[in-house]
């Protein structure tokens, strides 16, 4: 692989995307051949896998959008990591289907018979329902594409042609962008993962999952930016200050998380009302607790403490190390998430397709990913700002 | 042309500078410190005069509630928390703007703060002051306060850490301290100016006794950073955790309408909202009077504006949290608590709160009237007016109509009510001009660290920020 | 003049913060130790410039942290599970989630006052008297615009007539020796 100095093109590609590609759509095939064997075993993986991919696509076009709309220089350098990641809805709408499938191994008010007998079901049938949950579905995929579509076009046109007007612009969408995000990103929470219970609630959950999906794409801009660095790209205009400023990220975003999900525990925690606690319940008996007390501890303790201090935030080896910590931790949160509700009062384990689901579903993403980043610049070359971003200090 | 519009939007452009007029070093310290040397005005006097004869009656009503208890206000079956906890829950969350302020835009490195720092700080110590007014009343004995406090008393009992309210009796006294440490560290430097200037001999004995022997040395201002750095890294959990606690009053509970799990980061966001107007209020006032245009300047107030429009759309999105997943829930008590505050008795009330709260902040959307003066005053006011009925509504209405329909009631508030009310007001502007008058109101220390001619690389062509 | 043994420091004038940090280079390069730069606002780089090492407040910050925040915790446990055990609202007696509130709390107001009450121990504060206070150009300009190197007797270096062509010669004006002023 190389680089064009002028234009900022990876010109040889390399074989990652090709390779990314085959590996995802071979365990993908293996997958399915799941699905026949044991499907509600594959849909409750696949979800799992799913979720934890979407969650990247999610956070970039956050981080994309709320950039655009502070105006901030900072992270210009690395906007094209975040623009190729969020511009990946056609792809995960398509991989969505499955779920369509998975429908009736996946949600429970999906059985009629048990909607009739339940008063507190019959009465949400208005908004669970086959029809109106597929609606909800397209319509965050038309909306996510929108925008991540038009930012990345925006971002692109500004290459060739830089204007202010198109940071204008850009700033102009991202507006009513931020708050169609909000309000998508949380309904979409409340009906892929919250309504697998469905009879219990929480006005906090779409901030929970929120918080996890920031920290998903904070770690992969980290973890992709290093993996860049070591190959000699952008290592004097993606610095250590960049890092250092992102590793901040990380820690308030970790405790952004610490306090959503210590916000929800404690508050039903303490109210201790029967219907709400079987959440917590479920996920502490059975050899669950286990994975909570990871969760607690890996997702918030070990991070927390990790990057307290200014060297640490400063370290290449060790961001790339709680990088990839925090990922295993996110998917292990997605996986807590979803599974007990699936799992009958059984205890955690981790079935083969979890991990081809994840392989998967991750190998067609970074392909997706790595056509994006590699086809277009990989530095907004037309942003007068660019150059103070790559000057910038903590 | 919209490269023009762009020119003078700060957050697009970094070359705007964060203070009008090219001032130097001396005309800081000039323009800051004359209104704290100048002749007390006449305005002053009246306005002080009305403030504090409204302290005056803040106290009388104190009074008579020791003497009569509670009664004297509307309380009544139902609605055991009336306008004591609105009004302490309304002054709580005022306060978290000048921390917001000072904590969180220092570690984000925004400079713009610097001009309005110390004076949102001021705001959040005299708030919280006035909310610390009726926690300290409200308990109607209030000879037995000290049941607070965990000292080893006569009954050998201890208090019940498990309460939140004894969290919000901890929480906000330690909000309360750090936040007046955290001020009076920003002063130092500031007071040691103003003693420098002094002229009379009270004047320099009082301010030289405050400022602590400031002598602006490197040895002392690397000690003093850090301090500055570590009180704001402990101030910005703080000031999320302690709305947070105040939330888990109502939400800990079991009652429909308070038992919700977005309370904490919903009542956080309402506190930075209200806080923001009431700078916004003051900030206007204070730089009009004492002709302090170039340096709390129209961008500054922009992106309070910003920040006003933001927090707003937060507060607006847990209004429809709670509304859709009280629907969701297919719980008919949480449902019917919802509907009642939208169209029961109190319906004027949630409207008030809905119009002030997320339909006025819309108008910043519109650059032209963000940074309207005339504008922006009034939808400062009108955002304090709907967070104290945001208070009203979750505490009145949701007791009001509580589990069993034969204890409903209505509550109205006595005179009591409003004139404690009013009072407190009164406190608070007291409070507020003696601060005007005898304190530095920008931080100048911090204000010419911000200065061009103070970066060490500035200027080797010339020394234009120097005056003399 | 006057005499030399009454000399407690020599103070310098410079013009902007470049020159305070070249003087502040010069100054420790010159093998001086009881120096300081003052100046109204703290100038980014002095740090490096004067040589200090950065300021161990932070440490203290964190112990105390630790251990206000565990003894807290601790004293709560202490109080309602053993020395007055008392179930209330049908919580465990060691009810650990509860105690975090009050137990934060208590961390941040000790840590903050560790923080302010440590930097002022650090600087040697409250100082109401010290020697460069004499001085009438240094407190009129310190907290102003002025910016100032002083080098204290004290210094092992320090000898009042090299000390102040010293300081001349690296382009410092207003260069005076600070004696007590006849009242005091």
């Amino acid at each position: 692989m190389s680089i064009d100095k002028t234009t900022y093109m990876i010109s040889d590609k390399g074989s990652l995307g090709r390779n990314a590609m085959i590996v995802g759509a071979l365990f993908l095939v293996i997958s399915a051949a799941g699905w026949f064997m044991d499907s509600p075993q594959f849909f409750s993986s696949y979800l799992v896998a799913y979720i934890f991919w979407l969650t990247f696509a999610l956070g970039g076009l956050f981080f994309t959008l709320v950039n655009h709309l502070f105006g901030s220089q900072w992270n210009i350098v690395m906007r094209r990591f975040t623009e190729a990641t969020m511009y990946s809805f056609p792809l995960l709408a398509v991989l969505f289907i499955p779920i369509l499938f998975g429908m009736h191994d996946l949600y429970h008010w999906t059985h009629e018979d048990v909607v009739a007998n339940d008063a507190i079901l019959t009465a949400k049938a208005g908004y669970l329902n086959v029809t109106f949950f597929t609606i909800r579905a397209a319509v965050y995929f038309t909306i996510w594409f929108f925008i991540s579509r038009t930012l990345y076009n925006l971002s692109l046109k500004q290459d060739k042609n830089p204007d202010d007007k198109i940071i204008l612009r850009m700033k102009q969408i991202s507006a009513p962008g931020m708050i169609l995000y909000a309000l998508t990103s949380t309904f979409a929470a409340f009906d892929w993962l919250m309504s697998l219970e469905p009879h219990w609630f929480s006005t906090i959950y779409g901030l929970y999952v929120f918080a996890g999906s920031f920290l998903a794409v904070l770690c992969f801009v980290i973890l992709f930016g290093l993996n860049l660095r070591k190959k000699g790209y952008l290592t004097d205009i993606f610095t250590v200050e960049h890092y250092h400023d992102l590793a901040k990220l990380v820690f308030s975003f970790i405790v952004f998380w610490g306090y959503m999900s210590f916000s929800q525990y404690f508050l039903i925690w303490y109210a201790n009302i029967p219907e709400e606690t079987i959440w917590y319940l479920v996920r502490w008996e059975n050899g669950w607790y286990v994975i909570s007390l990871i969760i607690i501890f890996g997702h918030f303790v070990f991070p927390f403490l990790g990057l307290l201090l200014r060297a640490a935030k400063r370290s290449f080896a060790w961001l790339k190390f709680l990088a990839i910590w925090i990922l295993v931790m996110h998917y292990i949160d997605m996986f807590w998430l979803i599974k007990p509700a699936l799992s009958h009062g059984n205890g955690p384990h981790f079935n083969w397709m979890d991990f081809t689901t994840l392989i998967g579903i991750g190998g067609l993403f970074i392909w997706n990913f790595w056509n994006n980043f590699t086809s277009n610049p990989i530095l907004p070359i037309g942003e007068r700002r660019l150059e103070a971003s790559s000057k910038f200090k903590v | 042309m919209s490269s023009k519009n762009i020119e003078t939007d700060a957050s697009l452009d970094y070359q705007v500078p964060l203070i009008r007029g090219n001032p130097t070093f001396a005309s800081i310290t000039e323009s800051v410190s004359k209104v704290t040397e100048a002749k007390t005005t006449k305005e002053w006097f009246v306005l002080f005069g009305f403030f504090s004869s409204l302290t005056m009656i803040m106290i009388g009503s104190i009074g008579y509630l020791i003497w009569e208890g509670t009664g004297i206000w509307g309380l009544n079956n139902p609605v055991g928390w009336g306008w004591a906890i609105v009004n302490f829950v309304f002054w709580v969350g005022i306060g978290h703007a000048g921390t917001l302020i000072s904590a969180v835009l220092f570690l984000f490195h925004q400079k713009w703060r610097t001009s309005i720092n110390r004076f949102a700080e001021a705001m959040t110590i005299f708030a919280v002051i006035c909310a610390l007014v009726f926690p300290g009343i409200h308990v109607g004995r209030i000879w037995a306060v000290y049941y607070f406090f965990p000292i080893p008393n006569q009954m050998d009992m201890w208090p019940n850490f498990r309460s939140p309210l004894l969290w919000d009796f901890f929480a906000v006294g330690t909000y309360f301290t750090v936040s007046f440490m955290f001020w009076y560290t920003g002063l130092i430097p500031d007071l040691a100016t103003l003693r420098d200037r002094a002229t009379n001999k009270i004047r320099k004995l009082i301010l030289g006794v405050a400022a602590l022997g400031w002598r602006g040395g490197n040895k002392q201002w690397k000690h003093y950073e850090l301090a500055y750095l570590l009180l704001a890294g402990l101030s910005t959990p703080l000031v999320l955790s302690v709305h947070s606690v105040v939330s888990t009053d109502f939400a800990t509970s079991v009652i429909p309408g308070w038992h919700t799990t977005i309370f904490p980061p919903y009542f956080v966001a309402g506190a930075i909202f209200s806080g923001f107007a009431m700078v916004m209020t003051l900030a206007i006032i204070a730089r009009k009077i004492y002709n302090l245009e170039h340096i709390i300047t129209i961008t500054h107030l922009e992106n309070m504006n910003k920040v006003i429009l933001l927090t707003g759309m937060m507060v607006g999105y847990s209004y429809s949290m709670e509304f859709f997943i009280a629907w969701y829930s297919g719980n008919p008590y949480e449902s019917f608590a919802f509907v009642n505050r939208a169209f029961g008795q109190y319906a004027w009330a949630y409207w008030i709160m809905v119009s002030c709260n997320v339909i006025v902040p819309q108008i910043f959307w519109f650059r032209k009237l963000r940074r309207s003066i005339p504008v922006m005053f009034v939808a400062s006011i009108f955002v304090n007016i709907g967070m104290w009925f945001e208070r009203f509504v979750i505490i009145v209405t949701t007791l009001a109509k509580d589990f069993l329909p034969s204890a409903w009631d209505y509550f109205s508030p006595t005179i009591w009510d409003v004139s404690l009310m009013i009072g407190v007001f009164g406190l608070f502007f007291t409070l507020f001009l003696l601060f005007i008058k005898h304190l530095p109101m920008v931080a100048m220390a911090e204000l010419k660290g911000v200065l061009p001619q103070a970066d060490p690389h500035f200027g080797h062509d010339g020394h234009e920020g120097e005056s003399k | 003049m006057m005499d030399n043994k009454n000399v407690l420091a020599v103070l310098a004038e410079f013009k902007t913060p470049a020159d305070l940090i070249h003087a502040a280079e010069k100054v420790n390069k010159e093998g001086y130790k009881k120096y300081d730069c003052h100046s109204p606002f703290p100038i980014h780089g002095m740090d490096d410039a004067m040589g200090e090492k950065r300021s161990p407040l932070g440490y203290m910050v964190g112990i105390v942290a630790f251990l206000s925040a565990a003894g807290m915790w601790f004293f709560q446990y202490w109080t309602s599970a053993v020395d007055y055990p008392l179930v209330l609202s049908g919580k465990p007696l060691f009810s650990y989630q509860a105690f975090g509130v009050a137990a934060w709390a208590i961390m941040v107001l000790s840590s903050a006052a560790t923080a302010l009450i440590g930097m002022l121990v650090l600087n040697g504060l409250p100082r109401f008297h010290h020697p460069l206070f004499y001085s009438d150009n240094f407190t009129k300009k310190v907290n102003d615009d002025g910016f100032f190197v002083s080098i204290e007797a004290h210094d092992p270096k320090f000898n009042p007539d090299e000390t102040k062509s010293f300081l001349e010669s690296i382009g410092g004006t207003n260069v005076e020796l600070v004696v007590p002023d006849d009242e005091g």
